[in-house]
């Protein structure tokens, strides 16, 4: 292994990802179009809701205009990451073969995958952090920021699962808007799940820990540190299995 | 002359189609070697397999050097430039900056593309894209060249000047190992072997 290597793929990797238009298009507009139609259409009405990590006890109050924007923050973040690890997996298989063929050892790639995924979620995070601020004030924005990540990261490394295990771009596609759209764009809404009959299953989704934490920095001073640790390990076992599965297909088989 | 490759027992087979039998064969350094055989004959599956891009299922091979593969299609990033391809594949061969850029330079020059340096792929013709698809193979000076008909979509220039550069290469002590359709093309090499129902002839 380089280090080497690693920051020329990297630098590759970046080039390749930013020169598609519709990368930059969908990571800079698809959230504020999101937040956008939230502010317009949310009611300014104030309810009463419980998050599933903290006590039952506890009970917040913010209008479902906060509530909504805090939410669909965390969805455009999963929606487009996922998809964004989905085609750093998909996207020039073949051609990253070859550089697997010429020496490139296929860690190497693997990382400078990884490391790029996590710039643009990080980035995104960033982003996205600073332009709910547009919209209603966040109270902890530095662990908000985090929350977002921690969604980023889960769902990026849900994104580079899938990537590394369907070769079709359609049924990837299919397989990331299934799991996204009833997770983290339907179920881990708090105005929803509060009144949910059985809210085990929603605790065991790929969301749950990530956006708790995003929505307990937003609303509240409780810790989200339990979320957070958990939001890591439910990303880290996508994580290795999409390596382990990308560095299968990758290698020389002699 | 040294021997850079040698193929023992090779076989491969997709569902109960067995494409290749017991292939074996070996190639010296400064030979030019070509593979002939009907479409579907297991020519490709062969190089691929040699390449290291594909498994056989049973057999071994050996190589004595570096191994410089050109693919029958292009295998390029088609949001990089010509230039970020010579300097990505240089960085998987571990060749130094000043000897990609010398090399790459000079293989722009011989085959005549270095206008398009700056030019993304997706904006290259499939002639272009396929000579530096070619160059990319050559960039390490390999000692073993496997090319699947490597001139597809090549004006007449540069086919000439493909066989005088693969001339060169062999005068140099590089092995070439060559598919090709063309009958015409088979008295270009020192050796031919013909790929019939699975075996070499």
């Amino acid at each position: 292994m380089s280090g080497r290597r690693i920051i020329t793929a990297l630098s590759m990797i970046l080039r390749m990802l930013f020169r598609r238009r519709i990368v930059i298009i969908s990571l800079a507009v698809i959230p504020v179009v999101f937040l956008t139609v939230v502010e317009l259409t949310a009611s300014s009405k104030i309810i009463l809701f419980r998050l599933a990590s903290l006590d039952k006890n506890i009970f917040l109050e913010q209008s479902q205009k906060a509530v909504s924007l805090i939410f669909f923050s965390c969805t455009a973040t999963g929606f487009l990451v996922s998809f964004l690890g989905m085609n750093l997996m998909q996207i020039d298989n073949d051609v990253n073969r070859r550089l697997v063929l010429c020496g490139y050892n296929p860690v190497e790639l693997l990382f400078a995958s990884l490391i790029s995924l996590l710039l643009v979620i990080f980035s995104m995070a960033v982003y996205i952090g600073l332009l709910i601020n547009v919209f209603i004030p966040v109270m902890h924005l530095h662990l908000y920021i985090i929350g977002l990540s921690l969604i980023g990261y889960v769902y990026g490394c849900y994104g580079l699962l899938i990537g590394s295990l369907i070769k079709g771009k359609l049924e990837g596609v299919f397989l990331i808007v299934l799991l996204a759209n009833i997770d983290v764009g339907w179920l881990q809404n708090p105005m929803y799940y509060a009144e949910a009959h059985n809210n085990l299953i929603i605790r065991y989704l790929p969301a749950y820990n990530p956006s708790q934490s995003a929505i307990i920095a937003a609303f509240t001073d409780y810790s989200g540190a339990n979320a957070r640790f958990l939001s890591i390990l439910y990303g880290s076992v996508f994580l290795i299995l999409s390596m382990l599965i990308f560095y299968n297909k990758m290698r020389i088989k002699k | 002359m040294n021997m850079i490759l040698k193929v023992e027992n090779i076989s491969r087979s997709f569902g109960k189609h067995k494409v290749l039998k017991n292939i074996s064969f070996e190639m010296d350094s400064s030979v030019m070697y070509g593979i002939v055989g009907e479409n579907g004959s297991g020519k490709s599956t062969l190089l691929k397999i040699i390449a290291g891009e594909w498994k056989a299922d049973q057999g071994s091979i050996s190589v004595a050097g570096r191994i410089g593969y050109c693919p029958q299609k292009s295998l390029l990033f088609s949001q990089l430039t010509v230039d970020e391809h010579f300097r990505y594949f240089a960085s998987a061969y571990r060749i130094e900056n000043s000897m990609w850029i010398a090399r790459s330079e000079m293989l722009m020059d011989f085959f005549n593309f270095r206008q398009y340096r700056k030019e993304r792929i997706s904006n290259l013709s499939g002639g272009t894209q396929q000579k530096l698809n070619l160059s990319i193979a050559l960039l390490h000076q390999p000692d073993l060249l496997i090319l699947d008909e490597p001139y597809n979509g090549f004006d007449w220039d540069t086919y000439m000047k493909f066989w005088a550069y693969a001339g060169q290469l062999r005068m140099q002590g590089s092995a070439i190992l060559t598919v090709t359709h063309l009958i015409t093309e088979k008295d270009r090499f020192d050796r031919v072997f013909d790929l019939i129902h699975g075996h070499l002839a």
